[in-house]
């Protein structure tokens, strides 16, 4: 298994993979390429909730926030103040990650539940303010942001793909880094890490600033792709609870288990919800509470438990 | 009294509400020394231990090390002073392996980490389980890792919250040889035990605490013969 892993054979298989993925606009239909889109937006979304939740065990239900902001200050840009997509994408990640600094700052000193309460507390705030009307002016308020970039759909699909290569790149160069040993010894023992010389404060403060970029990044290519952002759209709690299942489902603090998981996910709903219209919500929910009591650890947690994968931090 | 002790606390007050956990204590800690931290459950061994590494801050007075003062600053700045805990309850990082457990406090060049993590295995006779979780290993194992982590980032000051306590007498022997050999090296050790043979055996200097209050300080044999300890510490 480890020759697989680090060998040439494997490197022919991501060469090859990665061949096919950037071909694919060329033979595929629409319905396949807005498919493969939404998955790679959820496996940024995914990873960048891992990145920080899964290595430091904070647990973040404000990842639509994240979200949301971008989201909104991209569509914003490109919809008002007629920016080209490919610039307002960065400022809104930009934008989001470095507010996301002081905000962790903040809440950072949080432990546990009231951490978790507090980032749905600032997404439901933040969607209320944009939904006022004294800032109508600026964000339209609840009417909402109806927008047309002009990117074509194979552009955003090789966009979102580079994204996704990128992050999944910068997942597995953390996790197996001291940085995300240090983020994993926060997740252990905070206090031990603490006075073993761990900065814990400054490592959390990084490690969430740069989930918010990715995240955000995602989230200003998500709402270019729907053309359309209004407060409840862009901060529903669906954008948060959605990657999050998808990470346990894949295995939560791995490198592949986000990915693998929204990609499972998506086709499963896809699935399920093309055969069974009327039930699909019913049998998605009741598979969700089999997969999280039998597998706990999510799929590639169970796969290195069962001795399938090698117990590295690498995947 | 040139030479400046390597810690120095002066007149440290703690209150827990009402309670005083320590009630005006001070004493110094010379560079180089053994000394051993007893006194009954509740005299404020665990809470000195928590001010000095400033996971508890004083009310009052003052904690210096080196000369230094290092009241109010947080953990990882006085960890990286040179001062280095291990914690009664064991608290290594579980769901990480041994090496990991020890790379992760190392500083600098890669593979200077890695050889350093190799060598303190070694040093704890570790080496062979360095992939294996360190909740696999025994407790007195744990011990041991937990040692070898304090002296991955180069701590001067060690203090060890009842090392001896819950292992097995081999692994004590060799915890305490282990202990000798890196005070013949340089290291100065704090030790709280509640076995007195252990204190008796292995420290130069004892202090005795009680409510809070310094209750003798001295040799180990002067501190064991002061009649107010011997009344609260054995019951006499």
């Amino acid at each position: 298994m480890k020759d697989l892993i680090g060998g040439h054979k494997t490197w022919l298989g991501i060469a090859i993979l990665m061949a096919f993925l950037i071909s694919i606009p060329f033979f595929a239909s629409d319905y396949w390429m807005t498919l493969l889109v939404l998955i790679l937006i959820y496996t940024v979304y995914a990873s960048g909730w891992n990145l920080f939740s899964g290595l430091t065990g904070y647990t973040n239900l404000g990842l639509a926030w994240f979200i949301g902001v971008s989201g909104y200050v991209s569509s914003l840009l490109i919809a008002d103040h007629k920016f080209f997509w490919l610039f307002a994408w960065p400022i809104g990640a930009l934008f989001v990650g470095i507010v996301s600094i002081g905000v962790g700052y903040i809440l950072l000193r949080i432990k546990g539940v009231y951490f978790a309460i507090s980032m749905v507390a600032l997404t439901e705030g933040t969607r209320e303010l944009i939904g006022t009307e004294y800032l109508e002016p600026i964000t339209h308020g609840g009417k909402g942001v109806p927008f047309v970039a002009g990117i074509s759909l194979s552009a955003l699909y090789w966009s979102v793909l580079l994204l996704a290569l990128i992050t999944v790149i910068i997942c597995y160069k953390i996790t197996s880094s001291k940085f995300g040993l240090r983020l994993i010894a926060i997740r252990e023992d905070e206090q031990a890490a603490e006075t073993l010389g761990i900065h814990t404060t400054r490592e959390k403060i990084i490690a969430f600033a740069l989930s918010a970029f990715l995240t955000g990044l995602a989230g200003a290519i998500h709402f270019t792709y729907q053309n359309y952002i209004d407060p409840s759209f862009g901060f529903t709690i669906h954008l948060t609870l959605t990657p999050i299942v998808m990470t346990l489902f894949g295995g939560v603090g791995t490198v592949f288990g986000p990915a693998i998981g929204a990609t499972l996910f998506t086709f499963i709903h896809e699935i399920l919800w093309a055969e069974l219209t009327i039930l699909y919500m019913a049998i998605f929910g009741a598979i969700l509470i089999a997969l999280i009591l039998f597998f706990p650890q999510g799929l590639l947690g169970w796969m290195k438990e069962k001795g399938i994968l090698p117990r590295i931090r690498k995947i | 009294m040139t030479k400046e002790p390597l810690l120095r606390i002066d007149d440290v007050v703690k209150k827990f509400g009402e309670v005083a956990a320590l009630d005006h204590c001070s004493f110094d800690i010379e560079q180089g020394s053994i000394t051993g931290l007893i006194g009954p459950n509740g005299a404020g061994k665990t809470t000195l231990f928590n001010l000095i590494t400033g996971v508890l801050q004083p009310d009052s007075g003052h904690v210096f090390f080196k000369g230094e003062e290092i009241t109010g600053k947080k953990p990882y700045e006085i960890a990286r002073k040179g001062v280095g805990r291990t914690y009664q309850i064991i608290r290594i990082f579980p769901k990480m392996t041994l090496l990991e457990n020890l790379i992760v406090v190392g500083k600098g060049r890669e593979r200077k980490v890695m050889e350093r993590a190799m060598e303190l295995l070694h040093l704890v006779r570790l080496s062979e389980k360095k992939d294996d979780y360190a909740s696999d290993l025994s407790f007195g194992q744990q011990k041991l890792l937990s040692l070898a982590q304090v002296l991955m980032f180069d701590a001067e000051l060690i203090l060890l919250d009842e090392p001896a306590a819950g292992i097995n007498p081999t692994l004590q022997n060799e915890l305490m040889a282990l202990i000798h050999r890196l005070n013949e090296g340089g290291k100065t050790f704090i030790i709280v035990e509640h076995d007195m043979s252990v204190i008796m055996n292995h420290c130069q200097n004892a202090i005795a605490l009680n409510y809070g209050q310094k209750i003798a300080e001295g040799s180990c044999s002067l501190v064991q013969q002061d009649e107010r300890l011997l009344e609260h510490y054995f019951g006499r």
